[in-house]
């Protein structure tokens, strides 16, 4: 894991576009924020997009604070420009929130895609950047939620998983939609529940359906902690041991070209390999 | 953060933006139209423009298509027209169930791969200006390289300017228009029969929108042929927006054949005012003539758009406007039209034409002259 990398910078002018898919609640958010201060502190210049209607994507970035969505300010139907929805967090990372609706209400998944629409419609800001987080919610519920990737917008999808059987059979339909739509899968991730074997299992898991687990990322009390105080652990804990193992990822990914087309496992053997 | 102009909110149905794409398409040519929505999506115009020489048919999206997506049925669609029309340009407009459960118009066509072009029109209809249905279409035709980068520029400008006449005196005026059928026909047309035996002299003003001007036209060839009846033809000035060198193809046709026919009847056309898709400005073309040449006329009968002439071209004119907008009534009253006339239902009888069609009102004058 977290092998060196040998171009410092990336050298095309493409920035690397990427998502990270898993099941609800596994730690999606914090991996991408944390992820994204670790590329800004290597120097690298990030952008983390929020397209969860909670806009919870970039609070870890902004000391705490939220920033105004993009669809609230088009439904307040003023003209907006970049300086209106893009915000400059830790060390540069840009921070955008889609926004959305009250869940239960409306139409969240068409808000993704309008959102997104006008982002590429009004900001230039991604243009400059070497790599682009797409944080998305757990469950790709409609065809809204798959609109980065859809839109072409995606470039590199990763998968989140634990060892436990829940995650896994999430992050198993993940692959397994991926693969209908010809999106490939760059890298499975481990963020650990601490459940037995949990490292081999995940291990199998990537192996079996075709790519590898690039992390394992162990649970610790410290993500939370700075998380309550409106910080990653890249800004509030640089020196933790987490905060090494985070570093390390962002530098897999952003040396990472490899990605495989899925093969997603039988569920008898996903039962099995969790037993 | 600008904030803008709070626009009022419009409550009378107005034309529909996947409507407006579809009509787009048809000037481009499009051999076959797909609607990817529900069976009864745009049924009105889809059927009218089958008279108008297109297939338009439709993925049927069903409940469960709203619930699944409807990617297969659109792939399949696609194999199908291919099959049993064998058509050179295919059109897909997108509609509200498709756009808000995120269907890829694009990710069909890369599976069903038919060998023409594919014109993809990302569309619904809550759009505030139909004219953004116009404006999707020609993007994507841009994008599929079936128009070119100045055309699009054109098209873009006209539309805008479009929007602009709309909300300015237009169905887009007010929060609520209630339809009207105008004044009646018979007694304008005896209002021009009393000018023209008075000697007075008029200027006849088409503004058209494309195909509409098959009617429109007819009201120009009625009035001359009626002033030339009572010896006073000459005190006639005819404009016309029908420049064959302008536009998309099929609406350059539409000028070919309306200017054909005027040349077949005897009209003399004294003035070319534009393309037939340019009634946004042409009307600004025919006020700043009428100013330069024709300040001294006495009326000035307006078919097509008449809202989009200048009311300061036209000052102490009797002002004669035929419409078929039955919410254009009002708005143009207000802007001080004297005598508003509507032809109902005008569109449908000028679709799949290719030659003037006779007009109610050129009708109603030719039919009140005759009693002379
Ligand atoms: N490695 C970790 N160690 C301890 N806690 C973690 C770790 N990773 C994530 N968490 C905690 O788990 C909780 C859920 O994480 P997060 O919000 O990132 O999940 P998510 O996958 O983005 O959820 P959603 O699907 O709702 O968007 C947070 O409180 C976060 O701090
Ligand atoms: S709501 Fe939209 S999709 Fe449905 S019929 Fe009307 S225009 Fe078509
Ligand atoms: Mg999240």
């Amino acid at each position: 894991m977290g092998d060196n990398r040998d171009d410092k910078m990336n050298d095309s002018k493409k920035p690397k576009i990427i998502a990270i898919y898993g099941k609800g609640g596994i730690g999606k958010s914090s991996t991408a924020s944390n992820v994204a201060a670790a590329c800004a502190d290597e120097g690298y210049k990030v952008m983390i997009i929020g397209c969860d209607p909670k806009s919870d994507s970039s609070i870890t970035l902004l000391g705490g604070k939220r920033i105004p969505t993009i669809l609230d300010l088009m439904r307040s139907g003023v003209d907006i420009t970049e300086d209106d929805v893009v915000f400059e967090g830790y060390n540069g990372v840009k921070c955008i929130e889609v926004g959305g609706p009250e869940p239960g209400i409306g139409c969240a998944g068409r808000g993704i895609i309008v959102a997104i629409q006008k982002l590429k419609k009004i900001s230039k800001a991604q243009d400059e950047c070497d790599l682009i987080i797409y944080d998305v919610p757990g469950d790709i519920v409609c065809g809204g939620f798959i609109a980065p990737i859809r839109k072409g917008l995606v470039s590199e999808a990763y998968v989140l998983t634990s060892g436990e059987y829940m995650p896994l059979y999430a992050a198993n339909n993940i692959c397994r939609g991926m693969s209908k739509i010809n999106t490939p899968i760059s890298g499975v991730i481990c963020n650990a529940r601490s459940v037995s074997r949990e490292e081999e299992i995940v291990h199998k898991f990537a192996e079996e359906m075709g790519s590898d687990l690039i992390a394992f990322i162990p649970k610790e009390q410290i993500v939370q902690d700075c998380e309550r105080d409106g910080f990653s652990v890249m800004e509030r804990a640089p020196d933790s041991e987490i905060a090494q193992v985070y570093r390390n990822l962002a530098r897999t990914i952003m040396s990472r070209n490899t990605s495989v087309m899925a093969k997603a496992l039988e569920d008898e053997r996903l039962r099995e390999l969790t037993r | 953060m600008e904030k803008v102009k709070k626009e009022i909110s419009i409550i009378h149905p107005r034309p529909s933006s996947i409507v407006a794409a579809l009509y787009t398409l048809r000037d481009l040519d499009v051999d076959v139209a797909i609607l990817h929505g529900p069976p009864g999506c745009s049924f009105k115009h889809a059927r009218l423009l089958e008279e108008d020489g297109i297939h338009v048919v439709t993925t049927s999206l069903d409940e469960n298509g709203f619930v699944f997506g409807g990617h297969d049925e659109l792939v399949a669609l696609l194999d199908k027209v291919s099959e049993m029309f064998n058509p050179k340009l295919i059109g897909i407009v997108g509609t509200c169930v498709s756009m808000i459960i995120g269907e890829e118009l694009h990710d069909a066509v890369l599976e069903a791969n038919p060998d023409v072009p594919v014109i993809e029109v990302e569309v619904h209809a809550g759009y505030r200006n139909n004219t953004k249905g116009v404006l999707f279409a020609l993007e994507s035709a841009l994008d599929a390289g079936i128009i070119s980068e100045d055309e699009f520029d054109r098209q873009k400008v006209l539309l805008e300017e479009a929007t602009i006449v709309e909300k300015r005196h237009g169905a887009a005026s007010k929060e609520y228009l209630a339809p009207s059928r105008g004044d009646l026909k018979y007694k304008v047309a005896q209002r021009i029969i009393d000018l023209l035996k008075e000697g007075k002299r008029g200027i006849t003003i088409m503004n058209a929108k494309k195909e509409t001007g098959y009617m429109f036209a007819d009201v120009t060839v009625a009035v001359n042929e009626v002033a030339k009846q009572l010896g006073v033809g000459s005190n006639i000035v005819n404009m016309a927006n029908i420049d064959d060198t302008l536009g998309l193809p099929r609406v350059r046709h539409h000028a070919k054949c309306i200017a054909a026919d005027f040349k077949e009847r005897g009209i003399v056309i004294h003035e070319n005012i534009g393309g037939m898709d340019e009634y946004p400005i042409a009307g600004d073309v025919a006020g700043k003539l009428i100013e330069e040449k024709y300040s001294d006329y006495d009326f000035v009968i307006i078919t097509g758009v008449p809202h989009a002439i200048p009311m300061d071209c036209i000052p102490g004119m009797e002002i004669i406007s035929v419409t078929n907008g039955p919410r254009q009534v009002l708005p143009m009253k207000e802007m001080g039209h004297d005598h508003v006339i509507v032809e109902i239902d005008l569109h449908p009888k000028t679709l799949g034409v290719n030659n003037i069609v006779e007009s109610e009102f050129g009708a109603t004058l030719r039919e009140v002259a005759k009693d002379l």
